[in-house]
């Protein structure tokens, strides 16, 4: 049964930080996609990666409206006025944008997740949820059409390609576990049908992105097993560099009452 | 890499035409490369693609100086055996020196022997008359987008209003335009 | 051919160009017609690439998630439209790697408007709303050029570029009336763009000896003083309306024919820029070149792919 209903109490806070979560690492990976505009390997790469940074940035702005209808929250101050230690992106994202082998391989392992996550989020009890979640899907879908397609283009290129994947997939590799990790308000989302559970959604990512690893004849390397990884962890500096950038003219005339 | 030229159909029903071409190594890749250069804006139902060597062009002017029987032996594009099987081939047109964005627009398929073949019988046609320019490429070159992607391909530059001039004002001041001299 | 068939060739071709119709490709067409266009399409499309860079740089910290939206499009269009330039340049023969490497070894131009440095937030509004403003009275005037890939190629553009313009005006007219610091920002970026935007218009029309042949051929159908009255006449009222004072002591209306006449523009300095000495050239170049060298790996990596490809495709 779905519901506009608005959660309270403790299901509301769980809520507030899935979203938040989601919400940071869309406008983190678009911020970091659009770094290549103007520098990509190709023209149609400048339009293709900003087509995407565009879709990711206006994903993060659904996500903050959903919160925004939970909290009464202001998108832009909250992108704009909280430190990184407030930020609930993941680590993947904030990485910086690296070669195209990296970019490309970062975007198919968000891409690979997010479509997991929507395609169960779309059932989602929470009616805005669920209402974003399709709209969403919709343009990952073609995400995802992308960035494997650019694997399979770097894989079976030239050795150089091959070897730059591989080093893609041995820096992002490690950090897919933060990614799917759960948070703490989780066990309350699932029992109430709000969100998925993550154990769910990160088996059905692991397993979509190994087989499409392992049909480029590219090897994953093991996780480690029973280790406990947290989404709520430190940032990495990345994220403050980032930010110190992506808030700079925000924050020198706070004042500001429109941009 | 190699270009393809691309045709965009704007709706159900109205014909496929040429707005461009991309670099790409292959029909997949050329198909999604369309979707990013040429529809950023609204509004696109399918997509074609085909590599720029299959397309067999002749402008007006072409076709007045050179009878097409006469065309050379070696351009593959355009010969065949006689007696050769039919095979099928679309045909572009365009009609009109009007500004346009797109150059030729999709007016049907014909069984012919060879693309110069193809452009005879089109010829033939009472409506060639007002042609300007024509080209034939042979169906098996065309690459299609997949109706069943045009929701996720397609239908999200409908909900991006923020980069459609209309979603903006007029300015601080009605514009005073004097006539051109 | 021989002179007589040659003389007649021309003839028709400008009796063709004078009844309005499109040359395409595949039409005869004098080897100058081939070689200026393919010069005007290449400045123009490697115009739009290194146009990337001066807005590009402020994407990172653009104030808000809609500008940072409407900032990634706007760069993303001016690419687009050096595809579609690029597109057209190779239907007369031209290829992107020869144009690009001819771009990286300074052996062809740009609008030298985009060797000025974007010194802040505000200048992203005021290139939008200045020198794309003045690009589309350019654009408005190539769409009805005789080479039909051109004119198709500007007619797309010409459809893209007025977001550009509204979206730069929106912003500049809400920063003329925002905190003194965003007012501050906004006359700044005024003062520093203005006479850059008159320049890009090109020389005056005494200074311009290709004009004639390029009218002659509907390749231009406006001179470039024509085309700077025009631009003038329509922003210097909505820049005053805005609030904003226009950086230029001599500028005044004539009472007779309405026109704002500007002041004397500083050709030097324009020549200079356009030589490689503007502040930015160097770094505009280094920034393609770059781009260009980093991505090198993977256009290798593509060509190998469909090579690959064919390969098998030939033993199939």
């Amino acid at each position: 049964m779905t519901t506009d209903a608005t959660p309270t109490g403790s299901l509301l806070a769980a809520l507030v930080e899935r979203v938040t979560a989601h919400a940071d690492d869309e406008l983190v990976l678009g911020h970091r996609d659009a770094e290549w505009t103007g520098h990509a390997p190709l023209l149609e790469e400048d339009i293709a990666l900003a087509n995407l940074a565009q879709d990711e940035i206006g994903h993060a702005i659904t996500w903050y409206g959903v919160r925004s209808g939970l909290d009464g929250s202001d998108p832009d101050r909250l992108v704009y006025f909280r430190g990184a230690d407030e930020y609930r992106s993941s680590h993947l994202v904030a990485l910086p944008r690296g070669d195209w082998a990296f970019t490309m391989l970062r975007q198919y392992l968000f891409d690979a997740y997010e479509t997991e996550l929507l395609a169960r989020l779309a059932r989602s009890s929470y009616q805005p949820l669920a209402q974003a979640a399709v709209k969403i899907a919709r343009e990952e879908l073609f995400h995802l059409r992308h960035s494997q397609l650019w694997l399979e283009r770097l894989a079976y290129g030239t050795d150089e390609s091959r070897a730059r994947l591989e080093d893609a997939l041995a820096a992002a590799w490690p950090l897919l576990p933060q990614l799917l990790a759960p948070m703490p308000g989780d066990a309350e989302l699932v029992a109430a049908g709000m969100w998925p559970a993550p154990v769910e959604v990160g088996s059905a990512t692991v397993d979509r992105v190994t087989g499409t690893l392992t049909a480029l004849g590219l090897r994953a390397p093991p996780l480690a097993d029973g280790q406990v990884v947290e989404r709520h962890v430190r940032q990495p500096p990345e994220l403050g560099e980032l930010l110190s950038v992506l808030q700079s003219v925000a924050r020198a005339d706070p004042e500001a009452q429109a941009w | 890499m190699s270009r393809w030229e691309v045709f965009k159909q704007d709706a159900p029903g109205k014909p496929h035409q040429a707005v461009g071409s991309v670099h790409a190594t292959d029909a997949r890749h050329a198909l999604i490369n369309a979707a990013h250069v040429f529809v950023r804006r609204p509004a696109a139902a399918s997509l074609w693609v085909a590599h720029a060597s299959a397309i067999f062009s002749r402008t007006r002017q072409e076709l007045a100086a050179q009878e097409l029987s006469t065309v050379d032996r070696v351009d593959p594009a355009a010969t065949a055996a006689p007696g050769a099987p039919l095979e099928p081939y679309e045909v572009f047109r365009k009609s009109s020196n009007r500004r346009s964005m797109t150059f030729a627009d999709h007016v049907g398929t014909v069984e012919a022997s060879s693309a110069a073949h193809a452009l005879e019988l089109a010829l033939a046609e009472p409506t060639a008359d007002t042609a300007l320019a024509w080209w034939i490429v042979p169906t098996a070159a065309i690459a299609a987008s997949d109706p069943a992607d045009a929701p996720a391909w397609f239908e999200p530059a409908r909900d991006k209003l923020y980069k459609q001039q209309s979603q903006y004002g007029s300015g601080p001041t009605p514009t005073v335009r004097r006539a051109d001299p | 051919m021989d002179r007589t068939e040659d003389d007649a060739a021309l003839a028709e071709f400008e009796a063709r160009i004078a009844a309005g119709e499109k040359i395409e490709p595949g039409d005869w067409m004098p080897d100058a017609y081939r070689h200026q266009l393919i010069r005007m399409i290449g400045q123009h499309a490697h115009s739009e690439i290194v146009g990337m860079l001066p807005e590009g740089a402020w994407i990172g910290s653009a104030p808000s998630l809609r500008r940072k939206l409407i900032l990634v499009a706007k760069v993303q269009d001016e690419a687009g439209h050096g595809q579609y330039l690029y597109h057209a340049a190779e239907t007369l023969g031209a290829s992107r790697e020869e144009m690009t490497e001819a771009l990286l070894a300074g052996r062809a131009k740009y609008s030298s408007v985009f060797n000025y440095p974007t010194l802040t937030w505000a200048d992203v509004g005021m290139i939008g709303w200045l020198v794309d403003g003045a690009a589309i009275r350019n654009q408005l005037m190539l769409a009805q050029c005789s080479y039909g890939p051109y004119s198709r190629a500007m007619v797309r553009i010409c459809s893209e570029e007025t977001f550009h313009h509204k979206q730069g005006r929106e912003m500049i007219v809400l920063y003329a009336s925002g905190t003194p610091s965003q007012r501050q920002m906004a006359q700044d970026a005024l003062d520093r763009w203005w006479w850059p935007s008159l320049m890009m218009l090109g020389p005056h029309d005494a200074d311009s000896p290709n004009t004639p042949q390029l009218v002659r051929w509907g390749i231009k159908t406006k001179t470039n003083d024509e085309v700077r009255r025009e631009f003038v006449n329509e922003h210097v009222p909505e820049l005053q309306a805005a609030g904003l004072t226009i950086p230029d002591p001599a500028m005044e209306r004539d009472e007779v024919t309405g026109d704002w006449r500007h002041g004397p523009i500083d050709w030097d300095e324009f020549w200079s820029v356009v030589k490689g000495n503007g502040p930015c050239n160097a770094e505009r170049i280094a920034a393609r070149t770059k781009a260009h060298e980093e991505g090198r790996w993977v256009r290798d990596a593509l060509a190998a792919f469909e090579a690959g490809r064919s390969a098998a495709g030939a033993r199939a």
